[in-house]
């Protein structure tokens, strides 16, 4: 089945990024294919940075500990056993999860795998950052909190790519892409009139 | 940090913490040992066996208690956590590596399932030559433990995949085992995953002795499951191309 006929996009140093679209439109196929995961029919994809990717569900190992599992993901990155460290208690500090640090991840409320999903995706400091609607089952104040870091991030020259479905974050974004009908349409300058909760607009498919 | 110590030790901490897997490894080989026992006990001896039916049948138990539990947990290894581990491949973890932990972790149980399923058989039967009698049951649960790790990475559903070995894994113990109610089986069960391991582990057990060649196909048969795990593997894991600082 084919899910995108044709997307022309540019994420750039600095920015925040939005993808939307309805349900099924093909966003998480385009993401996936940015990241890597997923081969393109056609057409090229030039990375340059690394990369960190935060799925639309929590991929990690059930059995694994907080800790464990940063150390594995850790060890895929390439990075030090202090670095690791370094980088567990920072965003454990910053997304509050410190409590939860020997818990394994089957034994986390749907909230708090979030976090560690998206922790596992910043651990590294990437140039660009990929973001399956990462904020799902956060609570308002961790809400704010990912806002804030994805702010710092991308002032810090971080790329900021989402997908997003909630129209009030448009404000928060420099530049908009919205899939639909298989196409990528930049939409930026239409904020407002995007329809991201329209929901069943486009055709189901599998993204 | 060291990938392979890294990867390893996850590994064998989710196993250790898979309680059925624990209780499955240290209680299956008692079931099936004195139950295959029991089953041939009443069974004549065969003109062309010199074991005494009851001893074949707890050999064929240990055999069939250690491909089982190997073959299973070379395919959940598989199977349980492919989305992660795709994940963790995209992180930069090299696929090979990840499969040389599983495998070894694998490895690793296959030695402790086996030593179980030896301490059970020793319990009743003294082997002629204990070293070799437990080695070639080791080898006996590799070939199952890469045979469910190649089930598991083609046909990537537990339950279906478990289907799969296990009766494959009862259909090979029953076809390889000499038994007088499986008598005249076609040549071609020469070639099922246990046969030649069965032979290994009856000679060592029962006269002391083993043929190189049966080892060396065992060997092989090792080699050809591994270079196919790994093809298979690979494929699944195959990520479209990194990103480059």
């Amino acid at each position: 089945m084919t899910v995108l006929t044709g997307a022309d996009l540019e994420i750039r140093t600095g920015e925040i990024v939005g993808i939307v679209g309805a349900n099924g439109s093909g966003k998480s196929t385009l993401m996936n294919i940015l990241v890597g995961v997923l081969e393109q029919d056609a057409g090229t994809v030039e990375r340059t940075g690394t990369v960190g990717w935060c799925p639309q569900d929590p991929l990690l190992y059930d059995r694994l500990t907080v800790g464990e599992t940063f150390r594995l993901f850790g060890a895929g990155y390439g990075m030090t056993a202090e670095e690791i460290d370094e980088a567990k208690h920072r965003l454990a500090s910053k997304l509050d999860f410190e409590q939860y640090l020997d818990y394994r991840i089957d034994q986390l409320s749907g909230g708090n795998r979030q976090k560690i999903n998206l922790s596992i995706a910043l651990m590294h400091d990437p140039d660009v950052l990929m973001l399956d609607e990462p904020y799902t089952g956060f609570d308002w104040e961790t809400y704010l909190t990912f806002w804030d870091l994805a702010e710092e991030l991308a002032a810090d020259g971080t790329a900021v790519t989402m997908i997003s479905h909630l129209i009030e974050e448009q404000s928060r974004l420099d530049r908009i892409y919205e899939v639909r009908d298989g196409q990528v349409y930049d939409v930026t300058d239409q904020e407002g009139e995007t329809d991201t909760t329209a929901g069943e607009r486009g055709e189901e498919t599998d993204e | 940090m060291n990938r392979v110590r890294t990867g390893i030790r996850a590994n064998v901490s989710t196993f250790l913490r898979t309680p059925l897997n624990v209780v499955l490894a240290l209680l299956l080989p008692v079931v099936v040992i004195e139950g295959w026992g029991q089953a041939m006990a009443g069974l004549p001896t065969m003109p062309t066996v010199e074991a005494i039916p009851i001893e074949l049948g707890r050999l064929l138990g240990a055999i069939f208690g250690v491909a089982i539990i190997a073959g299973l947990m070379g395919l959940a290894q598989m199977i349980s956590a492919r989305a992660a581990d795709r994940r963790l491949v995209q992180t930069g973890y090299p696929p090979r590596t990840l499969l040389a932990t599983r495998l070894a972790t694998l490895g690793g149980v296959t030695v402790v399932v086996a030593a179980v399923n030896y301490g059970v058989l020793l319990l009743t039967i003294s082997p002629e030559a204990p070293v070799l009698t437990f080695v070639f049951l080791v080898l006996a649960g590799l070939v199952y433990a890469f045979l469910g790790a190649l089930v598991g990475a083609l046909l990537p559903r537990l339950f279906e995949g478990s289907l799969v070995v296990v009766f494959l894994a009862m259909m090979d113990a029953f076809l390889s085992g000499d038994s007088p109610l499986a008598a005249d089986v076609p040549e071609f069960v020469e070639y099922f995953p246990l046969y030649q391991p069965k032979e290994l582990l009856q000679e060592a057990m029962f006269q002391g002795t083993y043929t190189t060649g049966d080892l060396g196909f065992v060997a092989g048969y090792l080699l050809v499951l591994l270079v196919l795990v790994t093809a298979v593997f690979g494929v699944t894991m195959r990520t479209s191309g990194g990103w480059s600082a």
